[in-house]
């Protein structure tokens, strides 16, 4: 786990430990809930400022949607998540959780959880799949690098090259509609006609059939709605604000990482303009999703900067090679070694990052399914409270 | 050799020597040059450029071609090139052993001539192949041929890319030093250089146009083979593909069981050919493409072979939604997925990954790891959320089942995968493990509940076993079946619940009571002990129950079936005998028999006290209308206890027979006697008609009607009266 989640968990705990004591006299614990619901919320806002900031301001800091930004963001999730835990959970009363207005948002939360699973999974076979586009990318870096570049070496990396982006198409294209091309893509050429060369197969596992993270992203977001009134200070806060950060992460994460039907993704999420904590998360979201219908015009694959860059500089050298003539001149090799350069680079990045992604996606997964059984077990605590047993 | 070698030394100088710029050379001038032309056209035109090579030297070199058909050896002539591939394959490794052996500069330059006869012929095998002349696998003997060209070509570029880089490098360091040194001197050997360096990275493009050419060729190649080995792997099982549940679990079981034995089913001449391949491959730099393909391939006949084993993914949100009915379904396919995975496919995969790559096994470790890991976590993943369902009795075997499934699975992972991977996957597996395991306990634990919440307010009609008792003692039986098995998940879980302090305030005084107990009887695990505690609420309940009724001979007859059904079931099955103890049966039965006095107590006491002597015998006379009143009152309490009693309900044999001769122990021989000893007095005739109803015989005959759950025979009763 990342050193920052630590840090914050540990400073956190210390305070929560403090309210924990105060809960035991029960007056005068209000004014405490109410500044920890204070600080949660400032700290979510923060959080996502950060990762706003980190695209605009400083641009030797990770990119927008770049392997590096999304997991500051998978933690920044996780420390939200840790937070939200404490604020909601810790040293309080169960039935408090289980009483209106909490009864129905609470299963709520805990729904969403269960399908940020699937999310997490289905982005998991994504990382997958651009593991393989690397792979494919690499070859074209080790082809092109070494001097005198020859015809043999040229053709190597052009062909990789040319899977390397019909792969990525395809990739997305199957990505984006799943309907009847399960079958036919698992079983391939059945028939076994040699000779065909039609290589292009999806480099990713399925989820379900049917699955889709557009719809299951949409079902996430249909029914949030923001707390009004005397909610408004309530714990129906906290869930409110959980229940946003969970959404717009894994919208984010389909957007950037190629996953299983993705149609209609770029529709807005509903959050809250009035409210001050979601404001870095409105104006991320508006950037990406820019990003998205910019995307759904070329037809490129996932939002991931890596793969952006990687597509481009995928062209730029495929262009390359189809004028390269032997021998070559200094200027043009020098112009490409600079590409060349780029997309070594990228799938250094990828090298060094896609693992620990892969990992951190899988520590979310966890965490979910955890914070989700705690809840549950708190419910059922409430539960043997509100019926006397016999 | 050496000849060959000082020839070839001299035909350099030969070259044109104001060729200094790099770009204007297109006039052929040695058949190394001409070629190369040729191969540079273009990518597409690969086959067409070789033809087109091939005319040109037809023309150029009729007589080497015949000679070269006819497979006649030259090899004593150093004019002509020698003529076929496996000879020119002996010169090239030694031309190699005589440059590596003495490594000087010098030898660098002097590339010999037969390398170009070589080259030519190689390419002109390759583009046979490419364009079909020649098939793959016709001739072992060509193929190996062909895959020797090739390693030789790789040789050769692996050596002139040295040289060149050495020459770059050296001239780099020359040029650091330039100031000091003579120049006027060293430009004519510069010159020289820069003119070999030209001639040698010419050379070095044909070389790389060759193998790249071999290498797309041997791509398709070891493509084709991959994949027509998993298709010829398909046809005998596809009838199984057709529905999930299309074969019933068991003959299919047996079915998949040989059909899978040597997944992947490969043949074994296909992985030889594949893994020569391979090797040529990854020696030639190309490992990228080679594990890319294999990677690809292998997903995609991993994914085949789940989908005909009927294990279909289903999205942890559909299973979490999805009816038990259906879920339970699924369960026994995932199972016999997970184990087929575990103990045949993954072994297998990792055999073939380690043939085909034998010569590189981090490799074969890499790709087998990053194929299984994705089908691993996909199958735990179903486990997780199969965990995560709402909690329910009727849940637990099958959860339980997939525990073991697991838990069974754990301790190979170490022989299935790499040191560096294996703590991840064991950490993955016995997370989903442990899930289970939580959720088992739970589930048991919430038998609890189910009892303690069993508060119907209606008697069972005559007293008969409860439902309640019949459901938990068959539930607890059950869960005996899985008695190791649970025994180990209460002992995991309550470490977990140690691990984890935070708020679960019930269970924390659940555990205390646990632990006071087992103080109490030491050596007694915690699953015996919950079964304990489960046993005592259900007696505490149906002693509840049993206040329901309103006779108390009832309530009795009531206890003695439950408690009777719970000893006889417990009793049946050696696992939840072995649990609950002898000592616990035999108090179980003494309390059985003290229900059984206090119904006889209850129930025939009033009676036997109608036929005692006492209170009949005033100083030796025989008190007559006290005498009729007893017969009177002995005849109405029979007849009372033979109308309710024998609808009362004791379903067991033994206990049923047991109680109707206890009864009649007790009452016939004391009727018996009093009848002996008292009918005397009445007259004869109408009056013993009157007060004398039952004979001795009919007393037992009606006490064996008794709990029998008949109303009617109270009609025999009234008919006799």
């Amino acid at each position: 786990m990342p050193a920052t989640t630590e840090n914050n968990q540990s400073s956190f705990l210390g305070r929560i430990s403090i309210r924990r004591n105060q809960v035991m006299s029960m007056e005068g614990n209000h004014d405490q809930e109410l500044e920890d619901l204070e600080l949660f919320q400032k700290h979510v806002g923060d959080r996502f400022a950060d990762l706003l900031s980190s695209t605009t301001e400083d641009p030797s800091s990770d990119a927008l949607l770049s392997i590096g930004w999304l997991r500051k963001l998978l933690d920044e999730l996780l420390c939200c998540e840790a937070e939200f835990k404490a604020v909601v959970m810790m040293g309080r009363d169960p039935s408090q959780i289980s009483k209106p207005p909490l009864d129905k948002l609470l299963p709520e939360l805990l729904d969403r959880v269960v399908k940020s699973l699937d999310v997490c999974n289905a982005v998991t076979l994504g990382l997958d799949a651009i593991r393989n586009l690397q792979r494919l990318a690499e070859i074209a870096v080790v082809a092109l690098e070494p001097r005198p570049m020859g015809d043999g070496q040229v053709r190597r990396a052009k062909k990789a090259l040319h899977s390397l982006v019909t792969v990525m198409v395809h990739e997305d294209k199957e990505c984006g509609s799943t309907k009847g091309t399960e079958r036919s893509r698992s079983f391939g050429r059945r028939g076994g006609n040699a000779g065909n060369k039609d290589r292009v197969r999806s480099l990713s596992w399925t989820m379900a059939r049917n699955w889709s993270a557009a719809k299951q992203i949409h079902a996430m977001s249909s029914n949030l709605a923001a707390p009004r009134g005397g909610d408004l200070t309530g714990l129906a806060l906290p869930l409110y604000i959980m229940s946003t950060a969970l959404v717009f992460v894994m919208w984010t994460l389909a957007a950037a990482i190629p996953c299983q039907e993705r149609n209609g993704l770029g529709t807005h999420l509903p959050f809250p303009r009035q409210l001050p904590w979601a404001q870095p998360m409105i104006g991320l979201q508006e950037k990406i999703a820019e990003e998205w219908k910019k995307k759904e015009k070329k037809g490129s694959v996932g939002l991931l900067e890596e793969m952006q860059k990687m597509e481009k500089v995928g062209q730029l050298l495929i262009e390359f090679a189809d004028s390269f003539q032997f021998p070559a001149e200094n200027e043009r090799l020098d112009e490409v070694r600079v590409h060349v350069e780029e997309l070594a680079d990228i799938c250094r990045k990828m090298e060094e990052g896609l693992e620990p992604l892969q990992l951190q996606i899988r520590e979310v997964f966890h965490r979910l399914v955890r914070t989700r059984t705690e809840f549950l077990h708190v419910l059922d605590q409430a539960g043997k409270l509100s019926t006397p047993t016999v | 050799m050496d000849k060959n070698l000082d020839e070839h030394s001299n035909s350099f100088p030969h070259e044109d020597k104001e060729n200094n710029t790099n770009a204007a050379d297109h006039t052929p001038r040695s058949p190394l040059l001409e070629s190369e032309d040729n191969v540079v056209d273009g990518d597409g035109e690969t086959e067409k450029a070789g033809d087109v090579d091939n005319v040109e030297r037809e023309a150029g070199d009729e007589k080497k071609e015949e000679e070269n058909e006819e497979g006649v050896s030259f090899e004593d002539t150093p004019e002509t090139p020698p003529p076929n591939l496996e000879k020119l394959l002996e010169d090239i490794d030694k031309f190699f052993a005589a440059t590596t052996y003495d490594n000087n500069d010098n030898n660098e330059e002097m590339i010999p001539e037969f390398v170009d006869k070589f080259l030519y012929l190689v390419e002109e095998k390759i583009a046979r192949y490419d364009s079909n002349q020649t098939k793959w696998g016709e001739t072992v003997e060509e193929d190996s041929l062909l895959l020797e060209g090739v390693n030789r070509v790789s040789k050769l570029v692996k050596f002139l890319t040295t040289i060149i880089t050495d020459f770059q490098s050296g001239e780099e360091e020359k040029k650091e030093g330039d100031e000091e040194e003579d120049k006027k001197g060293d430009e004519e050997e510069e010159k020289e250089e820069k003119k070999i360096k030209k001639n040698h990275s010419v050379l070095l493009n044909r070389v790389g146009a060759i193998q790249q050419r071999a290498m797309a060729y041997l791509e398709e190649e070891f493509r084709l083979l991959m994949e027509e080995s998993r298709i010829q792997n398909k046809p005998d099982s596809s009838h199984d593909a057709k529905g999930k549940h299309a074969a019933t679990p068991e003959p299919s079981e047996n079915e998949s069981a040989e059909t899978f034995m040597d997944f992947p089913g490969f043949k074994e001449e296909a992985v030889t050919i594949l893994n020569k391949i391979a090797r040529e491959m990854l020696f030639a730099g190309y490992d990228s493409e080679c594990c890319h393909l294999y990677a690809v391939s292998r997903k995609h006949g991993f994914g085949d072979g789940l989908y005909r084993l009927g294990y279909e993914r289903i999205s942890m949100e559909e299973v979490h939604k999805m009816q038990w009915e259906s879920l339970e379904r699924e369960i026994p396919t995932w199972i016999n997925t997970f184990k087929e995975c575990a103990t045949v496919w993954f072994p297998g995969e990792r055999k073939l990954a380690a043939s085909i790559f034998a010569e590189h096994l981090s490799v074969a470790d890499t790709l087998y790891t990053n194929l299984t890991r994705v089908v691993v976590f996909q199958l735990l993943n179903f486990a997780e959320s199969v965990a995560m369902t709402k909690r329910a009795a009727e849940k637990l075997f099958k959860f339980l089942d997939m525990y073991e499934t697991l838990r069974d699975t754990i301790p190979n992972l170490d022989k299935l995968y790499p040191e560096e991977i294996v703590y991840e996957i064991k950490a993955e597996m016995t997370s989903a493990k442990n899930r289970l395991g939580e959720v088992a306990v739970l589930i048991f634990c919430e038998l609890e509940n189910s009892i303690k919440s069993d508060t119907g307010k209606t008697p069972v009609a005559g007293g008969a076993v409860h439902p309640l008792t019949r459901y938990i003692i068959n539930y607890l039986r059950l869960a005996c079946e899985y008695k190791d098995t649970l025994e180990e998940v209460f002992k995991e879980h309550s470490k977990i619940e140690r691990a984890d302090s935070t708020s679960r305030p019930n269970y924390d005084n659940q555990s205390q009571n646990e632990n006071q107990k087992s103080n109490e009887k030491e050596n007694v695990s915690p699953f015996a002990a919950q079964l304990t505690r489960l046993m005592e609420l259900l007696d505490a309940n149906l002693e509840g129950k049993a206040k329901l009724y309103k006779e108390v001979p009832l309530s009795c007859i009531f206890m003695m079936n439950n408690g009777r059904y719970i000893v006889q079931k417990i009793k049946g099955s050696g696992e939840i005998y072995a649990v609950m103890g002898e000592t616990w049966c035999r108090k179980r039965s003494t309390e059985l028999r003290t229900y059984h006095k206090n119904y006889q107590i209850e129930s025939w006491s009033k009676i036997l006290s109608c036929l005692s002597p006492k209170g009949l015998n005033d100083n030796g006379k025989v008190h007559k209308p006290v005498l009729k009143e007893r017969f009177k009152s002995f005849n109405a309490l029979f007849e009372e206890i033979h109308k309710t009693q024998s609808t009362w309900v004791v379903s067991d044999e033994q206990l049923q027979s047991e109680l109707r001769v206890s009864i009649s122990a007790l009452v016939i021989p004391a009727y018996r006697s009093f009848l002996g000893r008292f009918s005397q007095y009445l007259d004869p005739g109408r009056q013993t008609e009157k007060y004398i109803k039952f004979q001795a015989e009919d007393i037992e005959t009606y006490i064996d009607e008794l709990f029998d759950g008949n109303p009617h025979h109270q009609a025999m009763v009234r008919k006799k009266a």
